[in-house]
């Protein structure tokens, strides 16, 4: 049996945990390719037109899954306790059924997270037995998915690469022999001056190269660029700790946690917030990050993508930015206290 | 300590009864208006949803009257509503207003937190007792509310002088507002039925052949089906072009179900949803998603005409309804027209879409030619 998985929303995240399960038991996951324009185009037309880009991508994903037996959308409602997804994930795959090609079966399970592990496995195990599979097969698959899951997350740290931990990933379950490194960041340019950029944002956004055009190797050319999978799951923790209320998306908590602690870090020279247009939880998450960045007087800048993204646009803001935080570091070390609040009723800055 | 709170439709006549009853002073936000959202959207966050910015703007019209307390209810998402209390109090300080903002929740899952809060506000004088008897006393005033706006509706296209029917229900608002005993509350509903009764009874029996009026059942996101400022008068319009409204939340059913946990059913009770919404969105997506999704299959099996959703620009669990709801277009072949306002939606782009619906509905129910009489308002009210 032969599963397809979109390379879209929550692959950036959860897939090594699905890869692992699947491969314990046996079965076949193919991905699509990675966003190309048809894809895209796809995507808009069978998307409804409210819902976000990466939701639109993933409609076009869906589309681009050939050969395969069925399509796997799962319904993540959490990811860890006390914690939701985006509304858009629990509508999973309901709202996205529109999308997938007349006669292809769709398979879904929920994950839940916020009841349990015991309803975790119970939800995974009446999923699996669907499939065919004997319960002490998709206990063992389970596990197996959470030690393949907790691997990529420990290799995640200054230098971490997607492209390249996603690709040991695939070939593990396709049951090839890993290749050696391909490293597809330049080598490091070994010069004091060199920029450090923090980019924060979801990671659906960040790693996806075509939606959010290049930004990670736009800014590599000129900066080191620090993202939010660099920092340690400890030290976003110990940055929530300021917060009167617990924030309850789990995608929220690591962006604000790692953004707040690149504000404080005296080694980022500026943070580039990666948004896409009609983002409930950036919304906010935003609007707090942007206050702590005012507060410490660190560069900042909101990136809005959506379908329309023109390069030309991205280049010159990312330009600009790039040399103000420059020049300030050249130039202009302090604010005059003249133009402390002038930026009070900014929205981004 | 004054303590003032967001508008949300009549909602602020329920809650002015509930601080007054426990002698707490309270500041009544002036209603929602071009200004309001003007002074809110100034500092909110640019792609915040709707309700955020006039929230904003209602306290910053309360401050002028002195208010320095804000209460707002929470909850722990996923819909971006439970995180609003904590970005507004950071929004409003930055902005130099310094609002204490106490947030009706258990914080962190914890009741005895919910109840130190509720003691802050009601302060030292009031027993438990007389504070559960306030809340009692408003949400019986808040289901008296919805049924006089029900009555409203079903008024609102059988009456022939709409001016008069506004007045009705302008002057029935402003009793339920002043009234503070259980008789005044009832008084004022009786007050409206036989109000309604004589117009009627004043228009004698209708011309053979005369049509039942259309209906349509608005479901969406809770603020903009309550807020007549938000949807633009949605109801009033649709009333005055012939139009029985009915909508998916009442504003006693919400209360029954978030702040009483479900032990107060409320006018019209919200539970039914999720199973009416089980063959289409089979899980909650935070917000009222769910009951959207719930509450136009639920109208659509009465034999509604069409069905109108309404939701703010970006609203996160209405966008997931929003895509699920042409399956139930198609399933139960009723019209669904989406509305989606933000700050810069005009009143006549509304108004043209209503017109035109109506117009589509009407055609289609002169299609099937059923010469129906003109019902009976108060046979209508409390289905």
């Amino acid at each position: 049996m032969k599963i397809g998985f979109p390379r879209a929303l929550y692959y950036f995240d959860y897939f090594p945990f699905w890869a692992g399960f699947f491969h314990q038991l046996g079965i076949e996951v193919v991905t699509s390719p990675p966003t190309h324009r048809r894809i895209m185009e796809q995507g808009l037309k069978k998307a409804s037109d409210e819902t976000c880009l990466p939701l639109k991508l993933l409609a076009g994903h869906i589309q681009a899954l050939r050969d395969v037996d069925a399509i796997f959308l799962p319904r993540m409602v959490s990811v860890e306790a006390d914690t939701y997804n985006c509304p858009k994930f629990l509508g999973i795959p309901e709202s996205l059924f529109p999308a997938v090609p007349q006669g292809m079966p769709v398979l879904t399970v929920t994950l839940n997270w916020r009841k349990g592990k015991r309803r975790v496995l119970k939800d995974l195990t009446v999923f699996g037995v669907e499939l065919g599979k004997s319960k002490s097969d998709i206990r063992k698959a389970f596990l197996e998915g959470q030690e393949w899951q907790k691997r990529y997350q420990d290799s995640r740290g200054s230098g971490w690469d997607f492209e390249e931990s996603i690709r040991k990933i695939e070939r593990t379950t396709k049951g090839l022999a890993d290749l050696p490194a391909i490293s597809s960041i330049p080598p490091k340019v070994q010069t004091i001056d060199r920029q450090r950029i923090a980019l924060v944002g979801h990671s659906y956004l960040t790693q996806e190269s075509y939606a959010n055009l290049n930004l990670v190797a736009r800014i590599r050319e000129r900066a080191d660029v620090e993202l939010t999978e660099h920092v340690e799951q400890k030290e976003v923790d110990t940055h929530l700790l300021g917060l009167r209320k617990k924030l309850f998306w789990n995608h929220a908590k690591q962006i604000f946690g790692a953004g707040n602690k690149f504000v404080k870090d005296q080694e980022v020279d500026g943070i580039i917030y990666l948004s896409c247009f009609g983002c409930g939880t950036d919304s906010m998450i935003q609007e707090l990050l942007a206050r702590k960045a005012r507060e410490q007087h660190k560069p900042y800048m909101v990136i809005t993508l959506d379908e329309h993204s023109g390069e030309a646009g991205l280049v010159t803001r990312l330009e600009a930015f790039l040399d103000m935080v420059e020049r300030r570091r050249a130039h202009e070390g302090n604010i005059s206290t003249y133009g402390e609040r002038l930026d009070r009723d900014s929205n981004t800055l | 300590m004054k303590v003032t709170f967001p508008h949300m439709g009549n909602a602020w006549i329920v809650i002015q009864t509930l601080f007054e009853s426990l002698n707490v002073e309270v500041v009544v936000p002036p209603s929602n208006s071009k200004q309001t959202l003007t002074m809110g959207t100034r500092l909110s966050p640019e792609s915040a949803c709707l309700p955020l910015k006039l929230n904003l703007g209602n306290y910053l019209e309360a401050a002028k009257e002195g208010a320095d307390t804000i209460v707002i209810t929470g909850g722990i998402g996923p819909c971006r509503f439970g995180y609003y209390g904590e970005v507004e109090r950071q929004i409003l300080r930055d902005a130099g207003y310094d609002y204490e903002v106490v947030t009706l929740e258990p914080p962190d899952g914890s009741l005895l937190g919910l109840a130190k809060r509720i003691r802050y506000l009601a302060g030292k004088d009031n027993s438990w007792a007389q504070i559960l008897k306030a809340l009692r006393f408003a949400y019986r005033k808040s289901v008296a509310m919805d049924r006089v706006e029900d009555l409203i509706h079903a008024a609102r296209p059988r009456l022939p002088i709409p001016m008069e029917t506004e007045k009705l229900y302008h002057d029935a608002k402003r009793r339920l507002a002043q009234t503070m005993s259980d008789k005044g509350v009832q008084d004022t509903v009786r007050w409206v039925q036989e109000n309604i009764r004589e117009r009627q009874e004043e228009l004698g029996t209708p011309p053979e052949g005369f049509q039942k009026p259309l209906r349509i059942g608005i479901v969406g996101e809770i603020y903009t089906i309550l807020d007549p400022y938000t949807s633009m008068g949605l109801e009033e319009e649709l009333g005055r072009l012939g139009v029985e409204v009915d909508r998916s939340i009442y504003l006693s059913g919400w209360v029954g179900n978030h702040v009483f946990q479900g032990l107060a059913p409320g006018y019209r009770s919200i539970k039914s949803y999720p199973s009416h919404a089980k063959p289409y969105l089979p899980h909650f997506v935070g917000g009222h998603g769910q009951e959207t999704v719930g509450a136009a299959v639920k109208f659509a099996q009465e034999g509604v005409n069409g069905i109108i959703q309404i939701f703010p620009l970006s609203c996160m669990p209405e966008i997931v309804a929003a895509s699920v709801l042409p399956k139930i277009q198609e399933a139960y072949k009723v019209p669904i027209m989406t509305l989606i306002v933000d700050e810069h939606t005009g009143q006549a782009g509304i108004q043209t879409r209503l017109e035109a619906f109506v117009d589509l509905l009407e055609r289609a129910d002169l299609q099937r030619g059923i010469g129906q009489t003109r019902g009976d308002v108060l046979s209508v009210e409390g289905r």
